[in-house]
């Protein structure tokens, strides 16, 4: 989908008005959607779906997604949470998944930085240089 | 003690938990070779990014929150949602001479089927050209081995000499033919202390699959594939490599120059490297300029081209030399990419239709093609022969269009058509069979000296070949001694009239 360069301007004037101490607010967010619903002006669909993008890649910026192969117990739970606020900030919201594709270890997803432990990493890692010999 | 124990202990268990921080992003579209993808938020400009399945792509255009970037290889296999990874290298190729005798692709793989190339050196494919510093002015000769050009347009080691002309007129000839004469020369003077071989490699862009084969074929036939390096981007391939193949091809060509070597690399062509970064540059949705060609297109050959040097002995003495291609359309020189790349090159060879049917081959316009530095890299043999050619040959073509419309000529203009009919006839050559320096040298002294005004037009040819193969056999002192001493002195002078004596009178 191309954005024509009006909504495009408006969408990122919308976004850079979403932030309070250059953190997103969301109640700002929300009275603004509000009003952009209500205004009904010119392509609004197009710019609440760009609106919506930047958001959502903003919001992934302080997102912690901790993949691992079984269940972590609360106290190892904690403690990943606990090291990771220390690193990237108090405000970072966490979630916790399931995937048994990663055999062992741990792998975090922060925006775009991937902290990667998994025992699969490793095998791939390995397969790769096997290859490359 | 024990805490020295413990602290390797420690840095030892560190060392297992691999834990490793990679920098990634989701492809968000992908088609035509590029794919946008968001996320990669450190990526870097030209980084190469990977691709799950060992394929790599490129990081071309940095946006607000995507990354638009080129792949290189199989592109059908990358799907929306996919992750990618940043790598933090650039591109890079094989280069060294392991290359040497080898057909390879954009990436340095081999495609010959003769194993994989062993070098463990790697070179950027995108690399600064070397600054004012370093380089010094052209001043050894590159003997193409072709008789016109050596004559009129020589051609210096680090020059950038362009073969332009229309398709079909045989600019892919003159290129293979200099490819040719260097093995000739690196094969006849190998071993001698200060000769210096000059190393080939030949960048087939866009072409035919077809076509390059019988370009190998030809090299194969010559005995040059051993001092050649072949980097074949065909038709077939996407876009994204065509692109990047001629500067593959340069980075070779610069591991020479850098380690005190000459090379010569051939771009075949230029204007269907244009053409693949319109359609690289169209889908990654950079704006448009004149005939649909992005804005850097003049950038891109520039840069291309401004890597061949010839560097000074501080920096190893090297050269690399280019020989760029431009096809044109219906020999219009003034469309966008052959004025773009003339005005970089130090020089044209222009080759013309008209010519090319006339029989006069290879096809070289003599008032259209120019080289502007390379006279200070010819030899003085060729200097003393050929000084007044290209003037005498410009003025006879005058003439000719001149003189068809009077039968009555005075005797002067009528010497000058009948000198300029017979240098016309001097110049031609068949294809793939460069003449050495010293044989060029017997037949333009002996032009130069009126032996072949008596000799009717029809039979200069004939004239010219059986004097290059009594030379050859009966008089080889004579071109040995124009070889090493590289000028005619009055000894030289005196063989050659003896010869040359002697030959008329054998010649009925």
């Amino acid at each position: 989908m191309r954005l024509n360069k009006e909504a495009r301007k408006v969408c990122r004037q919308l976004f850079r008005s979403s932030f309070t101490d250059g953190k997103l607010d969301a109640a700002k967010t929300s009275s603004l959607v509000g009003s952009i619903i209500e205004g009904k002006r010119r392509h609004y669909v197009d710019i609440l779906k760009e609106y919506h993008r930047l958001v959502r890649l903003e919001a992934a910026k302080t997102h912690a997604v901790i993949e691992s192969a079984s269940a972590l117990t609360p106290e190892t739970g904690g403690k990943v949470e606990n090291d990771l606020r220390a690193r990237y900030g108090a405000d970072l919201t966490t979630e916790f998944k399931v995937t048994p594709e990663l055999i062992g270890g741990l792998r975090i997803k922060i925006g775009s930085d991937v902290w990667d432990g998994s025992v699969r990493h490793r095998l791939d890692r390995l397969s790769q240089q096997f290859s490359q010999v | 003690m024990s805490t020295i124990l413990q602290d390797i202990e420690t840095q030892i268990a560190g060392l297992k938990t691999s834990t490793t921080k990679s920098n990634t992003g989701i492809v968000r579209e992908a088609g035509d070779g590029v794919v946008k993808i968001e996320g990669l938020s450190d990526v870097m400009l030209n980084e190469m990014i990977e691709f799950p399945g060992g394929l790599y792509g490129l990081a071309l255009n940095l946006e607000e929150t995507e990354v638009g970037c080129i792949l290189l290889g199989d592109f059908t296999e990358v799907k929306e949602g996919t992750e990618v990874k940043t790598t933090g290298r650039l591109l890079q190729v094989p280069v060294g001479k392991s290359l040497l005798g080898r057909v390879v692709n954009t990436l340095g793989q081999p495609i010959d089927g003769k194993g994989p190339v062993k070098s463990d050196v790697s070179y950027p494919v995108e690399k600064v050209a070397p600054g004012i510093i370093k380089r010094k002015s052209v001043s050894q000769p590159v003997q193409t081995g072709i008789m016109a050009i050596d004559a009129m347009i020589p051609i210096g080691r680090g020059q950038r000499e362009l073969i332009i002309g229309d398709r079909a007129t045989g600019k892919t000839t003159i290129a293979i033919d200099t490819i040719i004469n260097q093995a000739n020369i690196n094969k006849a003077n190998e071993g001698k202390a200060d000769f210096r071989p000059l190393y080939s490699i030949y960048v087939a862009i866009g072409q035919k699959n077809s076509n390059v084969a019988r370009s190998i074929a030809v090299l194969e036939a010559a005995g040059a594939m051993e001092y050649t390096i072949i980097v074949s981007s065909p038709a077939s391939e996407s876009a994204t490599n065509q692109y990047l193949a001629p500067f593959a091809g340069a980075a070779m060509g610069e591991w020479f120059m850098d380690n005190g070597m000459d090379a010569l690399i051939v771009y075949d062509d230029l204007s269907k490297h244009a053409v693949a970064w319109r359609q690289v540059s169209l889908v990654l949705k950079r704006p448009s300029g004149r005939e649909a060609y992005p804005g850097d297109v003049f950038y891109l050959h520039s840069r291309l081209l401004e890597r061949s040097a010839r560097v000074d002995e501080k920096n190893g003495n090297g050269s690399l030399t280019a020989l760029p291609v431009v096809e044109t359309q219906a020999g219009d020189v003034s469309a966008y990419i052959p004025t773009n790349v003339i005005s970089i090159t130090d020089g044209q060879i222009y080759l013309e239709t008209d010519l090319f049917y006339q029989g006069i081959r290879p096809a070289i316009s003599v008032g259209l093609s120019v080289s502007r530095v390379g006279s200070a890299a010819q030899i003085k043999a060729i200097k003393q022969v050929a000084g007044k050619m290209k003037g005498d040959l410009a003025q006879f073509r005058e003439l000719a269009a001149f003189a068809q419309f009077g039968s009555d000529l005075d005797a002067k203009t009528k010497a000058q058509l009948d000198r300029g009919q017979r240098i016309v006839e001097l110049f031609k050559q068949i294809q793939y069979k460069p003449l050495a320096v010293e044989i060029q040298v017997s037949s333009l002294w002996a032009m130069q000296n009126g032996y072949l005004d008596s000799v009717p037009v029809d039979r200069v040819k004939e004239f010219q070949l059986k004097l290059q193969d009594y030379m050859a056999t009966r008089k080889e002192p004579v071109l040995a001694a124009i070889r090493d001493k590289k000028q005619i002195d009055k000894d030289v002078e005196a063989q050659l009239k003896a010869a040359l004596d002697e030959f008329k009178t054998t010649f009925k």
